[in-house]
């Protein structure tokens, strides 16, 4: 459908104007919001995702893509919400406590939305209670966090102790990112995943829900 | 040779008495300001409150008893202001939320709110909004984002340039004195006098300044490099105009004195890939730099120093063709710097200032063994025909186990001996 290629195309040129006023044509010719969202916006972010893991482009654009697809999730999200279409997976998501560092925890969560997460963003410099506080009022599939300091990313074991401690380790996903970040660590700690960058962070996603 | 010679020689890509070595020379190659201490007390050295010179990052002063015992060539020339645009002066003692007791200028002013985060003051000027804060168990301060909403229709390139002012009397003054201080060092001295560094994301969001207008918002700004280049272009060039001006100012006042500039701390480099493709840099960063790199080149006998992490070799070739002579870090750790690649490809041509050991890794997490395993393999590689100073890849954190930071030090010493005695 040549208005669906005409909003990815809209997300991939980080087009926010034009992706704003082809929902609201595509919703006038009675295509369904998943639809948008679907054969839209996530495809978009997709072929975005993937050239960014590519390195045949780089933050800047996927922040203006992720930003037009904003202006158009503006327009369905009310009608995603009110037609009961749920998302492919929750994802809870915040830089831990002592680290104010957001802007790779926010460009996971931006490649996240584009490939149809629906995400809880905590924010930066969030404590252990926050995240289990998140976890019992949000049925999410997922917690990922975030650290860029060598002093904050020890946090992350205590969050995933506090889970444990509450009960709440086997229902969900914990994934782990930034940049001083390992496997290594991860496994240290006893993480479900590592992601080293934000395209990857989506791959791994997928498959802690078994969509890969 | 003493430590300027041996500087000087390995900055002309040839093989000085021994490898030299920098700790706090620039703010990126410094020690955060609790190791400061750990390092006076493991040497016996008098315990009294260090100066923490650099406020953003808690940067400890490496007093002269100090650097003897870790065998520093340098010694700083710092700039007039920190990044929070205060004067280092008048020192006053100060108890961190980690309990200990340094020392900090009179016009670091916090307030704490009941959380335990500190707040800090741009000017010092508690009636300004705070512009930076450091979480209750942080060790750092990160920068507050005060961005005002933005109009682009009337977006104007002035109100990024508030920063960018001719030198003022006072700073001439300050030089004057620094330069009386260093005339007669026989360390290497290293300066800076901000404001040759294009699109700094530390500096974007402006911690000097009482009231930021333009872009000032990290987002906005990395999507500017794409959506408002010509905005960028006009506030580039303009800072690069008052910046060659106040060169040519503070060159007729330290002249000689000095022996490396550290023109730019903008990161391009990100763990495994960059923030920019090469075509970016060369259209938007590198005609300035040119300019700045040129500039010095012409008039001075001072050595240019480009500061980058993460992965940036592919960037190493676009650096040296905008004229840098010296490049920092060497996250070795990221995508694409292996050691013996960067030294066989750039190493003739770049000096290497860093990358003796990794900070966010063996440094702080390794043991004692892998720290000097790491530093020895280092020094082996980045030492040949000279061109490398010593020192660790981005500043010495916090928590950094003691163990490790004599490890590292002694494995200098003991790579200087083995190699050159």
């Amino acid at each position: 459908m040549e208005i669906m290629e005409n909003i990815i195309t809209g997300v991939k040129d980080g087009n926010g104007a034009s992706v704003r006023s082809l929902t609201e044509e595509a919703l006038k010719m009675n295509i369904p919001a998943v639809d948008i969202l679907n054969k839209g916006y996530v495809a978009g972010m997709n072929i975005i995702g993937e050239l960014f893991k590519n390195n045949e482009i780089f933050i800047p654009e996927v922040l203006i893509s992720a930003k037009a697809m904003k202006a158009g999730m503006e327009i369905i999200r009310p009608l995603l919400a009110e037609s009961n279409i749920r998302p492919v997976g929750k994802v809870i998501i915040g830089t831990v406590r002592g680290d104010l560092h957001d802007i790779g925890k926010n460009i996971v969560a931006m490649l996240l939305e584009g490939a149809g997460f629906e995400i809880i963003d905590l924010g930066a410099d969030i404590a252990k209670e926050k995240f289990l506080e998140a976890l019992e009022k949000e049925e999410a599939n997922i917690i990922g966090m975030s650290a860029l300091l060598t002093t904050t990313m020890t946090y992350m074991k205590e969050v995933i102790q506090t889970i444990e401690s509450a009960n709440f380790r086997k229902k969900v996903a914990v994934m782990i990112g930034g940049a001083p970040v390992t496997q290594a660590f991860a496994d240290e700690i006893k993480a479900d995943g590592y992601a080293p960058d934000a395209a990857s962070a989506v791959d791994l996603a997928k498959s802690l829900l078994g969509r890969d | 040779m003493n430590p300027k010679e041996r500087i000087k020689t390995s900055l002309e890509h040839r093989i000085p008495d021994r490898i030299p070595v920098d700790f706090a020379g620039t703010t990126v190659t410094g020690i955060h300001v609790t190791c400061v201490s750990t390092l006076r007390k493991h040497y016996g050295l008098e315990m009294r409150p260090v100066k923490v010179y650099e406020p953003y990052q808690m940067l400890g002063e490496i007093e002269e008893d100090l650097a003897e015992c870790i065998g520093i060539d340098t010694i700083a020339l710092p700039a007039p202001k920190t990044i929070f645009g205060f004067r280092n002066e008048n020192w006053t003692e100060f108890r961190t939320p980690w309990g200990q007791d340094v020392l900090v200028s009179e016009h670091f002013k916090t307030v704490q709110d009941i959380n335990g985060d500190l707040f800090i003051y741009p000017e010092g000027d508690t009636d300004a909004p705070p512009s930076g804060q450091m979480p209750s168990n942080g060790f750092f301060f990160d920068t507050i984002i005060r961005q005002e909403p933005i109009d682009d229709d009337n977006l104007n390139p002035e109100d990024n340039l508030e920063e960018f002012e001719p030198l003022t009397k006072e700073d001439l003054e300050y030089y004057k004195n620094e330069a009386e201080r260093l005339k007669d060092s026989d360390k290497a001295v290293v300066g800076g006098i901000g404001g040759t560094a294009f699109g700094d994301i530390a500096l974007v969001p402006a911690p000097f300044l009482k009231h930021p207008k333009g872009i000032r918002e990290i987002t906005e700004w990395y999507i500017s490099t794409l959506k408002r280049q010509d905005y960028l272009h006009e506030v580039f060039q303009k800072q690069c105009e008052v910046a060659l001006a106040n060169l040519e100012k503070f060159h007729d006042i330290v002249g000689d004195i000095l022996d490396v500039l550290f023109v730019c701390g903008t990161d391009f480099g990100t763990q495994r890939s960059s923030f920019c493709s090469t075509d970016m840099f060369d259209s938007l960063y590198k005609p300035y730099y040119m300019k700045i790199n040129n500039w010095i080149h012409k008039n001075t006998t001072w050595k240019t120093f480009k500061h980058s992490c993460g992965a940036v070799e592919n960037f190493m070739s676009h650096f040296i063709d905008a004229g840098f002579d010296i490049i920092n870090p060497l996250q070795c750790s990221a995508v694409g710097m292996n050691p013996q690649h960067l030294k066989e490809k750039y190493g003739d041509r770049l000096v290497f200032w860093g990358g003796g050991i990794e900070t966010q890794n063996t440094l702080s997490f390794g043991t004692p063994k892998q720290v000097r395993e790491e530093v020895l393999k280092r020094c082996e590689i980045f030492s040949a025909n000279g061109g490398f100073i010593f020192s660790s890849v981005h500043n010495v954190q916090p928590q950094t186990p003691k163990e490790n930071l004599v490890a590292m030090i002694d494995a200098v010493r003991e790579f200087n001996g083995r190699k050159f005695i």
